[in-house]
């Protein structure tokens, strides 16, 4: 009797090393473009920064303008949490008008191996700039919406818990630091 | 894996990229949450208590260098990255230093504000707390160094 031959291959007959080439995170990430990884950091950076920036500034303001009804004097003084909280969306625009000048179209080559890299880098400055800027905003925003109302019940309070404050705001400053360092690598050209 | 000399490839440069972000965006958050949250404390019991308040500044440095420990594993991963010669390995070494320093310190960031707090505003009403809170600080800053440790030894591969 005729015993037909084997024509399918079966589990046990794959290679393992061929089964665990076909998970390759090279080909994934080498599908998107670099670009996008590019500009998303670009935007990030001052997004999200202004974003941290913004909810700083309505946590304090709403405590401030809420305790200054009663206690008018502490107005102006305060206000330096607001710009404490401001500084950090300032950090987010300078970072990221230098990143996107590391930013140009590619030359005659097309996309290389340094343009994904580039790619990376300004999509890992982007995300560290932009969530140390969040983080920071929201920290000087709660200190500073306290330090208000603190004020308001005993004036010697402000210089004490300005310098929380000004420990909180040195988190943006970090986020500022790792992002020049990451930025500094990528380079399209 | 890429020796001296060849083009970074992709997988390398992403991870690499992703472990140094990690390490300061996650040792901030942790930061951000200790300053804020014994900030609020402080400032709370400085009311009644105004001559404690640069006394109880302490969980706010300790939040702080929680952030510290974020950037400096960030710089060194960071500055290991090259456009060439950096291998897969040192993608992912970086990638798991980033990520042990980073998500320590956004625990023990987050331990350090809850005590704090707690800890600042029952010294105002008991002097004698004052110690016990420090030795509990102590051991939640404990946590983030580990983190510190673990991350120095996966970065320096």
């Amino acid at each position: 009797p005729h015993v037909p031959q084997q024509t399918q291959a079966t589990m046990s007959s794959i290679d393992f090393q061929d089964w665990v080439a076909t998970w390759d995170f090279e080909e994934w990430l080498g599908q998107i473009d670099p670009y996008l990884w590019a500009n998303l950091g670009v935007a990030l950076t001052i997004g999200i920064s202004v974003a941290g920036a913004a909810w700083g500034i309505y946590i304090t303001g709403v405590s401030l303008l809420g305790a200054a009804v009663k206690c008018p004097r502490i107005r102006s003084k305060n206000l330096i949490s607001i710009i404490f909280c401001e500084a950090v969306a300032i950090y987010g625009i300078i970072m990221a008008i230098v990143m996107n000048q590391k930013v140009e179209a590619p030359k005659d080559g097309g996309l290389s191996e340094k343009s994904y890299f580039s790619g990376f880098a300004l999509l890992g400055a982007g995300l560290t700039t932009g969530l140390a800027n969040l983080f920071c905003g929201l920290c000087v925003g709660v200190i500073g919406s306290s330090c208000a109302l603190a004020d308001a019940q005993n004036p010697t309070l402000f210089v004490k818990i300005l310098i929380i404050e000004i420990f909180g705001s040195a988190l943006g400053l970090f986020g500022v630091i790792i992002g020049i360092i990451l930025a500094a690598t990528a380079g399209f050209s | 894996m890429s020796s001296t000399g060849e083009a970074t490839d992709a997988p390398a440069a992403f991870f690499g990229f992703m472990g140094a972000t990690s390490a300061l965006v996650f040792a901030c958050l942790g930061a951000a949450y200790g300053t804020a949250k014994s900030g609020v404390g402080v400032a709370a019991m400085g009311v009644m208590r105004p001559e404690l308040v640069m006394k109880s500044i302490i969980p706010v440095v300790m939040a702080g260098v929680i952030g510290i420990y974020g950037l400096i594993i960030a710089v060194i991963i960071g500055t290991k990255i090259n456009v060439t010669g950096y291998s897969r390995f040192s993608g992912l070494a970086g990638l798991g230093a980033g990520l042990s320093v980073g998500l320590s310190g956004l625990a023990a960031g987050m331990a350090i504000g809850i005590v704090g707090d707690a800890g600042v505003r029952a010294t105002a009403q008991q002097p004698k707390l004052f110690v016990g809170m420090i030795l509990i600080l102590i051991f939640a800053e404990a946590l983030g160094l580990y983190g510190l440790i673990v991350a120095l030894i996966l970065g320096t591969k």
